[in-house]
């Protein structure tokens, strides 16, 4: 299990990467964590002609705020964005999010864009992204646009990036102050990849849900909203009974999908539980934000 | 930049090394073979099992999942700087005490990341614990005497003993 | 780092950290991939089949052969003739042998099987050109189960075999027939346990050092039985044995997986000394995972009789062995099969059996003696039926064992197999197991909907015996001939008073370093850092049988107790003649011989030995000869039948089905405890592995043969987060068979752990009136269960 034999690029820009990414025509990888793709390295199941290393980049591992938005490059670490006050403050569903992406190694060397960008459907952070409305930045030789999450998504291990862009930034909109978050999974082992989760971005004002977003993972190639829970949620207190209601049509509409894990009717019946137990996590938790 | 050599200069244990390598060798192959550091094993070689764990910059990797042109610059510790030589350090001490290892070739990752929680986490439960064990696996002990070898670990480094690691 | 002792005195028995940590503990352990290279040294790539079953048409290596360091290629074709097959034969009716081929010539039987092997300059180059190797297969009909192979227009798997059962046999004690017409009640159900791979964590790999101007070769070799490697190359490879070594090193786990002769040390064997250059060979986790033998895949379908007050009257059974492509060597294909019938029937007492067993071909990985071999099945089987009897009988699970587990007063108790049980503690483990978990409150405390804190909850219990030390004598009634059955030890007192033991068998994290240095210390008077225990090495100390099957401490430590009794014989006898005294009145104790009760007669043992090898000017006395050491051979006569307890409580998500072993006690008998802290470590890892394969472990196969489990991510062990923290409580009655009273320990905790586990998850899902007879138990698997009949409301 060694991998086959690359050419190795260090750029010191992301135009110089995106240079060498339109050159290569689809045969090159950029290196980020590395914790999803050298595995498939050393499987030779991908065997690319170049790694582009952005490791050795600069600037592409900051966390700012820019008015209402939280911007990530996409070399920020798992482990920082974890950590770091400033997404607690901001979009406190991303750190509650943090602790299920994989051991704390992992997580150290995993980086944000690169689990985005990777699109695996049991990766986490590409349904926050759709949760919480994020937008992605793509950049290739030919100037950069802007990609909103759930247009980003496009199936199992793909996105909507050209073999020429690389994922430049990561906008968050900073969430509001009855914001109610949440993210539960349900899983194999404790611990584990995950089977199904479920996301949950509440607008709540007065007890009352003026905007609820709610995104499952896992169940299929990308994250999906849950639009039938969401309508019963919207406009509506969240009582015990609204999380049963919005639980229960979670179903509506989604497709479900078997594989190795678990069989496409263990998700779907899995889902329902998972919504509500993460809608009753959201109520209970104290809105964090800070304006 | 191509798949002939490149140059790297690093930190390794304390000692700089200079070395030139292929693009492809892993980081857990330089150290093995390159160097003789052949107490961080490789289990999977897809970064599942642990064993390979050591310290860049600080900070666990899993040295199969990192090629070793990456780590020009970097300062890397691997389990042989916990104690090259003379006494144990206090969490290879409490594994000896607490027959926390038996065949040994998973205890190298369980040490660099016990050394890593506890660095952040001076008094972790034993669920915080088998939480941050999670990314290492074990076949021989069933995980019971790593766990209460940490714990122990800790109650000795909070009474202050000499060095953290 | 010091595990010294103050008093020498009575160290079995005694709690001491192990001699082999410190090394491994700084990353100076040396397995297989970490042994020197010398300069020179070529890495061996295995082309794999790609298919479950196929005939070889052609291989095209040219490409190969001219890929960047390769120096050479081999198929099949180039082995035929020069290495003879694997025999599996083993004498036993019912058994057909089979002949493996070091390497597929014409015909391929698993994923996984290799065709060509490439030897480069590095692993790294060798893969690149196994790449280019171009086999082309005619794919035949794969047969994956025991139901696909022994339908009755199967393809035949074997040449020279008439079907695809290997192995078969029955028995029935006389009268069974009308006891079990007769019973008031039977419980029945067909169980199947899954295929397992064994997951040790440092993957098998071997490394052959070839040394031709003395045409010596040294083989180190991730194994647990060098001995039997050795002897096995010297015949297939038809070399000199006394020309070959085996070693051996550190071992990153056995389990069963590397007690077998593996294709690969023959191969790498004979291309180093065809390539006179080193040749290495190190699996990684996907190889390992395809070629290292599995294990577990069994149908037990197991009837149990009862009287209607709970009187257990007899068990049938019919068991399936799903053995894989080919049986291993030296078990062959009746280890399993035959295995799984005898270790059937458990602590109870229970005059009548019936089995019919079948080892069964199939075109998947070859499967074998993983830890606990058959016996965790069958107790999954007999004691989920226990539990479910229990309930239709109207007893508490607890209760209807306790009227069937054999007490003090039944022994010595020959089972219906005719295993003899002459001591155990078969009851006092399950009353000690039971007041430890809390089992009578949590019963009291249980409701009907089995809901506390939003989890369902169940507690299970198991009772069960484990079959340990077996030697010469139960190998050969087995028809297992190539096991030699025996281990022996050499213990020698240097010139400095200090010990070396050479012990026959192969550690692999059990501990025998201390274990033995215990033993032999403690009958030499000496201190424990004063012995050293030398393994794993057939080129140094004498020839034996390896370390498998829960052996060690009796058949090693057995030697290792009565080759250091005749040593301290002869420095008793010495002394004898210096202290001028009776042999029988001196003892021997830190590090000095004394007369009995007048310590102040005595004097050192390293002057002892430094007379027995002529450096004082004291004679030895008339008759006696220079030299302190002794060798002894042990096989001991019977298999030691060691017996536990375990309770485990469990909860269940009942969203998303994840159990939770909330609590986990055994109370283990396993006679004579050497190391308890050792023995603890032993029962904590066979009971982890055992729950990890009730919990998520699953080798699959697709129809076409294709495993679908082939990394880490896939094929799911349980981790710390996943185990429970376990309490061991010991008792210790002796055997009266075996030297030094010590029975074997190493697989009970897999053998309590799949129906403890099993009967607590069945119990938390009792409202649901859930029939567990299959595992794993996935999320998905609880699930199921669940709706398949929710609970009336």
């Amino acid at each position: 299990m060694k991998p086959a034999r690359f050419e190795y690029f260090r750029p010191t820009t992301p135009a110089e990467a995106v240079e060498i990414l339109a050159r290569y025509d689809g045969n090159a990888r950029l290196l980020a964590g590395g914790q999803s793709l050298v595995p498939l390295l050393n499987f030779r199941v991908v065997t690319p002609a170049a790694l582009i290393d952005l490791n050795h980049c600069p600037g592409l591992d900051e966390i700012r705020r820019d008015g209402e938005t939280l911007l990530f490059g996409p070399m920020v670490r798992q482990a920082a964005a974890e950590t770091s006050e400033l997404v607690r403050a901001c979009c406190p569903l991303i750190t509650a999010t943090m602790p299920f992406l994989g051991s704390r190694t992992v997580r150290n060397r995993g980086t944000i864009g690169g689990t985005l960008a990777h699109a695996d459907r049991v990766a986490e952070l590409p349904a926050i992204a759709v949760a919480l409305g994020a937008t992605m930045i793509a950049e290739s030789p030919n100037g950069r646009r802007e990609i909103p999450a759930e247009d980003f998504y496009v199936g199992d291990l793909t996105t909507d990036l050209a073999a020429d862009e690389m994922l430049r930034e990561i906008r968050f909109p900073i969430t509001s102050a009855g914001h109610r978050f949440a993210f539960v999974e349900a899983n194999n082992r404790h611990h584990d990849l995950a089977l199904a989760g479920v996301a949950v971005n509440l607008d709540c004002a007065a007890e009352r849900c003026d905007r609820a977003v709610l995104v499952v993972m896992g169940v299929g190639p990308t994250p999906l909203r849950l639009t039938a829970a969401e309508q019963r949620l919207e406009g509506q207190a969240i009582t015990p009974s609204a999380i049963k209601d919005a639980a229960a049509a979670s179903v509506d509409g989604i497709a479900f999908e078997s594989d190795l894990h678990a069989s496409a009717d263990y998700r779907r019946h899995a889902l329902p539980g998972l919504v509500a137990r993460a809608l009753e996590q959201a109520m209970h938790r104290s809105a964090e934000t800070v304006r | 930049m191509s798949t002939a050599k490149h140059r790297i200069a690093l930190t390794v244990n304390g000692r700089k090394i200079v070395r030139e390598i292929e693009p492809r060798l892993l980081l857990s192959d330089f150290l093995r073979s390159e160097l003789r550091l052949t107490g961080t094993h490789v289990g999977c070689g897809h970064g599942v099992c642990g064993a390979c764990t050591v310290s860049i910059n600080g900070s666990t990797a899993r040295s199969c999942l990192t090629f070793a042109i990456q780590m020009d610059g970097a300062v890397i510790e691997t389990v042989e700087s916990l104690a090259p030589r003379g006494p144990l350090s206090v969490i290879q001490q409490a594994f000896h005490e607490h027959h926390a290892l038996q065949c040994g070739f998973c205890t190298p990752g369980f040490l660099m990341t016990a050394r890593e929680l506890l660095a952040r986490d001076p008094d972790p439960s034993e669920e915080t614990i088998r939480t941050a064990l999670s990314g290492n696996i074990c076949r021989c002990t069933g995980y019971v005497h790593i766990v209460r070898a940490i714990r122990a670990a800790a109650r000795k480094l909070a009474e202050g003993a000499s060095h953290v690691d | 780092m010091s595990t010294k002792s103050d008093d020498p005195r009575g160290l079995i028995g005694r709690r001491i950290p192990r001699k082999e940590d410190d090394r491994l503990l700084r990353g100076f352990g040396t397995y297989t991939d970490d042994v020197e290279e010398p300069v020179g040294t070529l890495h061996a790539v295995f082309v794999m089949s790609p298919h479950a079953h196929a005939r070889i048409v052609s291989i095209d290596v040219g490409e190969a052969q001219q890929s960047e360091g390769v120096v050479a290629v081999y198929t099949g074709a180039d082995f035929a003739g020069r290495v003879k097959p694997i025999v599996s034969d083993i004498e036993q009716p019912g058994y057909q042998p089979i002949n493996r081929v070091i390497m597929a010539t014409d015909r391929v039987r698993f994923v996984g099987e290799a065709v060509a092997v490439v030897v480069a300059e590095s692993r790294y180059l060798a893969e690149d050109a196994a790449d280019l190797v171009r086999v082309d297969y005619e794919e035949l009909a794969p047969v994956v189960d025991v139901d696909q192979a022994t339908q009755p227009d199967a393809p035949v798997l074997h040449d020279g075999t008439t079907d695809n059962v290997l192995f078969q046999a029955s028995y029935k004690t006389a009268g069974f027939d009308e006891v079990f017409a007769a019973a008031d009640h039977v419980v029945q159900d067909t169980f199947q346990s899954h295929r397992l791979a064994v997951v040790a964590l440092e993957p098998r790999g071997c490394f052959a050092v070839y040394d031709r101007g003395h045409d010596r070769l040294t083989l180190w070799t991730s194994t647990q039985i060098p001995h039997i490697v050795r002897t096995a190359i010297a015949n297939l490879l038809d070399w000199d044995e006394t020309r070959l070594r085996v070693i051996a090193p550190d071992v990153g786990g056995g389990f069963g997986t590397k007690a077998y002769v593996y294709p690969e040390e023959l191969i790498v064997s004979f291309l180093a000394r065809e390539l006179q250059a080193p040749v290495k060979w190190i699996s990684d986790r996907r190889e390992d995972l395809m070629t290292s033998a599995q294990g577990r895949e069994y149908r037990f379908n197991v009837a149990l009789a009862f009287r209607k007050d709970g009187t257990l009257l007899a068990a049938k059974a019919k068991i399936d062995c799903n053995i894989g492509a080919y049986p291993g060597f030296p078990f062959g294909a009746s280890a399993e099969a035959g295995g799984a019938a005898i270790y059937l029937p458990g602590p109870y007492r229970m005059p009548h059996y019936a089995y019919e067993t079948r080892a069964i071909t199939t075109t998947t990985c070859p499967s074998g003696v993983y830890r606990g071999v058959a016996a965790p099945a069958a107790f999954f089987a007999t004691e989920v039926l226990m539990d479910r009897a229990a309930r239709e009988l109207g007893f508490d699970p607890a209760d209807i064992r306790r009227k069937n587990v054999l007490v003090a007063a039944d022994l010595p108790y020959k089972n219906a197999t005719g295993i003899v049980y002459s001591s155990g503690s078969f009851d006092t483990c399950l009353e000690r197991a039971l007041e430890a978990s809390g089992y009578a409150a949590f019963r009291q405390a249980q409701t009907a909907d089995r809901m506390r804190d939003g989890k369902l909850r169940g507690v299970g219990i198991a009772n069960v015996v484990e079959h340990t030390g077996q030697g010469a004598s139960r190998y050969r009634q087995r028809g297992i001939l190539y096991v030699p059955g025996f281990d022996a030890a050499h213990v020698k007192i240097e010139p400095n008073g200090r010990a070396i033991v050479w012990v026959s068998e192969c550690t692999q994290g059990q501990g025998h370093l201390t274990s033995f240095a215990q033993i032999a210390a403690e009958q030499l008077g000496i201190g424990i850092d004063d012995v050293t225990i030398i393994e794993g090495d057939t080129g140094q100390g004498p020839y034996g049988t390896g370390t498998f099957a829960s052996r060690g401490a009796v058949v090693a430590g057995g030697a290792t107790l009565r080759a250091s009794q005749k040593v301290a014989e002869k420095i008793r006898r010495i002394a004898a003649h210096v202290l001028e005294a009776a042999p029988d009145d001196l003892e021997l104790a830190d590090g000095q011989v004394s007369v009995k009760g007048v310590r102040q007669l005595s004097m050192p043992i390293r002057e002892i030995a430094a007379m027995a090898h002529s450096m004082d000017p004291r004679a030895l006395p008339d008759g006696e000869s220079f030299g302190l050491e002794a060798t002894d051979y042990y096989d001991p006569p019977v298999a030691s039948i060691t017996n536990a307890a375990h309770v485990a409580e469990v909860s269940i998500d009942p969203v998303t089905g994840l159990v939770t072993i909330e609590k986990y006690i055994v109370a283990h008998d396993c006679g004579r405890v050497i190391n308890p802290l050792i023995v603890d470590g032993q029962i904590h890892g066979a009971v982890v592995q055992g729950l990890s394969s009730v919990l998520s472990e699953a080798m699959r196969y697709d129809e076409s043969g294709q495993p679908m489990t082939g990394t880490l991510m896939d094929y799911l062990v349980s981790t710390a987060a996943d185990a429970p923290d376990i309490t061991v409580l010991h008792e210790e009655n002796w055997s009266p068979d075996t030297a030094g009273g010590f029975k074997g320990v190493g697989e009970g905790g897999v053998i309590g752990a799949l129906p403890a586990a099993a009967n607590a998850i069945a119990d938390a899902l009792a409202p649901f009136g859930a029939r567990i007879n299959r595992l794993p138990l996935l999320p998905s698997a609880v699930i199921a269960l669940m709706k398949a009949s929710p609970p009336q409301r």
